[in-house]
């Protein structure tokens, strides 16, 4: 009877990948304790998302409700809380995103559920849900048990489960009535901003020579940009490279960056958080260079070197002199 | 403009070799180098940054065992004016954590409270946004600019895809930071030893009046090496060699 | 700790300057950078407004070579100067943030590249080197960061191990407890840093017994020579070690090179520290090394720009790097190898190689790497 519930993330008139990824686990796990799953979506002017999602979930839920237009996580929470009090399902899976963290641990300690963030697995051992996690930088994994409850909420690393495919039969939409009161003034949205880009787009590059903090300093830039020449490629990086100012925003790889699939993708000395190789894991070649044989780029890639990168990269460069 | 910092002592493992405690609960920490977590040296950068434009009173307040003093003298050398230990055991249940911080900060004239976006070690992302709902605050998580005007921040998140959205929250509030806000300054020794000098307030649970002893949400009953699964195919030989092979890939799939 | 700049003028002798401009007139970063030593001795002895002579980008062009305060007639204390700025500067965060990164990794990692400290002597894993701790020794081989670290420089801690394996030198590293020596933080502006990493390197020297310390690099040599203020352990710079081998017969260089080496002598090794002799008397015992002198050399020798914190920073300077003009310099003597004594001198040689263009008429290579050359009988 307790379902699961998965609330739909949507931005800008679009749903976003991860949503569909997280009925494929709702699925999952509601076969796996005998229930069944529903996609909860909260948003104004949705219907169109509604008939989509009835094609891969066996409900949907739906609120609409003009003040949830764009997200805002006290109206979100508001409106959760009274469909969880309704329904009392077993557990809500949300997206470990921009949304997911703004919501997921407020509204935890409002049901008193208890939370698993970013989780690569998840599976119930009776009642009790269990979650696996991966810490230290993707160095280990943690599986973590939460205390008994009647429900649950999760928040999913995004990339990590199969998608739910269209299926044969549609499912029901249920018209839920909004709780809201109007807005809240204590939160408000204003607008959404976009960076600009004004350098080379690296989206559009089939060649990315992608840089980490690995690569120790500034100081390094002007070889890989060589390098890059040679190689007719675009130079790219991880977000600590842009924090320390190395290379510009645009260069950014990651899920607060651009996503990017070029025919080769080329690591060097990025360790491979998910924020970053989710957005790049579609790439046709990926070749990492990483000193740690124990880094969790090597996991998606498809050629390593170990090695430090300036044994490599001076080699590499003489090497491709003539390409260009 | 009073403002409290919530930070962590982590453990730095990106280049350290990692080896599993007895017990299968833990890795082992001997061999490693602590530091203040990432996240948070940019929330209390932020927070002097902002004591200076607006005035007021920067606090720094961690959980842990006497070991995190340390990062409470950094941020002491940092800027902040007053520091407070919470003694407690480290706790990987950020529910915990969050309930221990509303405790510690209730009742007091703050207009904001910051925390980092999550811990390097083991990234719950979850104390900041935990704690406001405790507090009865509203909040704004992996914050990227902050701007204070008649008792409201005009703050921008970051989202996905190279996106931010503004949003207008009013205080007090809490706000979970994310690295790149600011530029860090550089932190002297000079500094940190005359830190060194400043009070540390040092507290336990009993004395801010924490006493639930409700069963924890979380507890990690193992952690293991990631399965090898798929992984990449390692090129082998002198730099020569591999650069050799690692040309003749990328010229056959560049196309 | 407040520094105040109003102390320089006594600290650092500036009223004693006779404005006869000769500090400025052998700065090698003069032509590539505003910075002007005479005319900054002259302004901050007369300036009432200190913050707007220290918010200038060129304070961080200087490589503390030492050429000005060496040559100057009056005793003025140059490079001190700057270091004071520096440290002026650092003291309030106000430093370039690649200097900011250098000197936090110094503090947390030992070492300003930050590479994690368990990793220091990956390099000497299958040497059969003796670390302290398990064993023991009289004598240090204080290796330093860039030859810990570096994989171009770690050829050269290889090569010396071996030679002194060879010649039956007892020595032992201090592994995974080795530390910065200070010499680069100092002059980057940390004078606290560097006191912690002296005080707490001579405990620790003093702690395992060491009664002779070797260095690879002429900047740790410098430091632990004439800056280290308990030290009181003889320090030697390798060069001075091997010639010592070479005349007691302990070592036998009998593989001919057939190569022409030109010699640059470090500032740190040769000019602050007078070892001018030592390195060329290894070459010219090296067989098949026919050794052509430069001609900037020995006390003129032009700086390679690696010194004073100038591997971490960036900016400051245009135009032609010194290193590249040094490689013109000993491709134009018709010199196949370009050999230094120093990791940095190495480093920033074996880029200006590159972006010279000129890798294919010469090489780089430490004394080092040329003596375990002459060692090994095919
Ligand atoms: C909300 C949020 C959004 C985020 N968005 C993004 C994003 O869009 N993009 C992104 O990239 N990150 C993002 N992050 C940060 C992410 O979690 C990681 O911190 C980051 O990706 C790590 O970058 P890195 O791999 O370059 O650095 P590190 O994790 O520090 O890894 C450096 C690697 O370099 C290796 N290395 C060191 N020296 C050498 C050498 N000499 N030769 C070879 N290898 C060497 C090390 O072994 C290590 O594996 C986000 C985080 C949050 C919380
Ligand atoms: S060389 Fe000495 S005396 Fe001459 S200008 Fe420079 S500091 Fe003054
Ligand atoms: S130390 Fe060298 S680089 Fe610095 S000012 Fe003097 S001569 Fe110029």
């Amino acid at each position: 009877m307790l379902e699961i519930f998965v609330l739909v993330e949507h931005r800008q008139g679009q749903i976003r990948d991860l949503t569909y990824e997280m009925l494929g686990l709702g699925e999952k796990l509601a076969n796996q304790q005998g229930t069944s799953f529903a996609a909860i979506l909260l948003g104004h002017d949705v219907k169109s998302f509604a008939e989509d999602l009835a094609t891969r979930a066996p409900k949907v839920l739906v609120v609409e409700d003009e003040n949830l237009k764009n997200f805002n996580s006290i109206l979100y929470q508001q409106t959760l809380s009274s469909l969880i009090s309704k329904y009392q399902p077993c557990l809500l899976l949300m997206g470990h995103s921009a949304l997911g963290m703004d919501l997921a641990p407020s509204l935890s300690v409002e049901m008193e559920f208890p939370l698993a963030t970013d989780c690569i697995g998840l599976s119930f051992e009776g009642a009790r849900l269990k979650a696996t996690r991966s810490i230290y930088g993707g160095k280990v994994n943690a599986s973590v048990s939460l205390r008994e409850s009647k429900g649950y909420i999760a928040t999913i690393r995004p990339g990590v489960f199969s998608p739910k495919m269209v299926g044969e039969k549609k499912g029901g939409i249920v018209m839920e009535s909004s709780p809201l009161q109007g807005m809240v003034d204590v939160k408000k949205f204003i607008e959404y901003i976009e960076a600009p880009i004004t350098g080379e787009d690296i989206t559009q590059a089939e060649i990315l020579i992608s840089v980490g903090q690995g690569i120790g300093g500034p100081e390094h830039i002007p070889l890989f940009e060589e390098l890059a020449k040679n190689l007719g490629g675009t130079i790219s990086c991880s977000r600590p490279v842009v924090d320390r100012n190395w290379l510009p925003k645009e260069r950014q790889v990651g899920i607060s960056g651009k996503t990017v699939k070029p025919k080769v993708y080329l690591a060097i000395g990025i360790s491979g958080a998910f924020q970053h190789v989710t957005a790049m894991q579609g790439s046709d070649t990926i070749i990492a260079i990483n000193k740690d044989p124990r880094a969790p780029i090597f996991g998606v890639a498809h050629y390593g070197i170990v090695d430090d990168f300036q044994n490599v990269i001076p080699v590499l460069k003489e090497k491709t002199k003539s390409w260009k | 403009m009073n403002i409290a910092v919530c930070v962590k002592r982590i453990p730095k493992t990106a280049e350290a070799d990692i080896f599993i405690e007895k017990d299968g609960k833990d890795i082992k920490k001997d061999n490693l180098v602590f530091a203040l977590n990432d996240w948070d040296g940019y929330a209390v950068r932020e927070a002097v940054l902002l004591k200076e434009k607006y005035e007021g009173e920067v606090i720094v307040l961690t959980i842990g065992p006497e070991e995190s003093k340390e990062v409470l003298t950094r941020c002491l050398a940092m800027g902040a004016d007053r520091a407070v230990r919470i003694e407690a055991p480290s706790s990987s249940d950020g529910h915990l954590i969050a309930k221990i911080l509303a405790q510690a900060t209730k009742g007091q004239s703050f207009d904001l409270i910051l925390t980092g976006v999550q811990a390097e070690d083991d990234g719950w992302g979850q104390v900041g946004v935990a704690l406001a709902q405790l507090l009865g605050l509203p909040h704004a998580s992996i914050v990227t600019h902050i701007e204070v005007e008649n008792g409201k921040a005009k703050v921008r998140r970051e989202l996905e895809g190279g996106i931010e959205e503004l949003l207008e929250v009013k205080l007090p509030a809490v706000l979970t930071i994310q690295t790149g806000i600011n530029e860090p300054k550089y932190v002297s020794l000079s500094a940190i030893l005359d830190a060194e000098d400043k009070e540390t307030k040092e507290v336990g649970l009993e004395e801010i009046g924490f006493t639930s002893k409700a069963p924890l949400d979380a507890t990690i009953d193992q952690v293991s090496f990631p399965p090898t699964g798929k992984m990449a195919e390692i090129l082998k030989g002198t730099p020569e060699e591999v650069v050799g092979q690692l040309t003749e890939i990328i010229k056959k799939k560049k196309g | 700790m407040k520094i105040d700049p109003k102390t320089f003028i006594h600290d650092y002798q500036l009223n004693i300057c006779i404005q006869c401009g000769t500090c400025t007139g052998g700065c090698p970063v003069k032509f590539r950078s505003p910075l002007n030593m005479r005319r900054l001795v002259r302004e901050t002895h007369l300036t009432d407004n200190f913050s707007s002579i220290s918010k200038r980008a060129e304070l961080w062009a200087c490589t503390t070579c030492s050429t000005c305060s060496l040559r100057c007639p009056s005793g003025v204390k140059n490079v001190e100067l700057i270091m004071g700025i520096r440290n002026f500067l650092a003291n309030k965060g106000e430093v370039p943030s690649t200097i900011r990164d250098a000197l936090e990794n110094t503090l947390l990692q030992g070492n300003p590249w930050g590479r994690f400290r368990d990793r220091r002597a990956d390099w000497a894993q299958d040497l059969g080197v003796k670390i302290f701790g398990e064993e023991t020794s009289e004598t240090l081989f204080y290796v330093g960061c860039a030859p810990s670290y570096d994989p171009r420089v770690q050829s050269v801690s290889t090569s010396l191990v071996r030679i002194f394996q060879k010649a039956g030198v007892d020595f032992a590293i201090l592994g995974k407890k080795e530390s910065c020596c200070g010499n680069e933080i100092r002059r980057m502006g940390e004078q606290a840093l560097f006191k912690k990493l002296a005080k707490d390197n001579t405990a620790l020297f003093k702690k395992l017994g060491v009664k002779r310390i070797i260095t690879i690099s002429p900047h740790c040599y410098n430091a632990f020579k004439n800056e280290y203020p308990d030290l009181n352990i003889p320090v030697q710079h390798y060069t001075q070690v091997l010639v010592d081998l070479i005349e007691a017969g302990k070592l036998h260089l009998s593989k001919e090179l057939g190569i022409s080496v030109t010699y640059h002598d470090p500032c740190f090794l040769g000019k602050q520290n007078k070892v001018f002799d030592e390195p060329r008397k290894i070459l010219n015992s090296i067989p098949g090394c026919d050794f052509i002198e430069m001609e900037r050399s020995r006390e003129r020798s032009l700086c390679c720009e690696g010194g004073g914190g100038r591997m971490w920073a960036e900016g400051g300077t245009e135009g032609k790097r010194n290193g590249e003009i040094r490689i013109r310099e000993a491709v134009a003597l018709a010199a196949k190898t370009l050999a230094t004594a120093c990791p940095f001198c190495l480093l920033t040689f074996e880029d200006s190689v590159k972006t010279s263009g000129l890798a294919e008429q010469i090489v780089v290579k430490d004394i080092a790497e040329l003596v375990m050359e002459a060692l090994e009988v095919q």
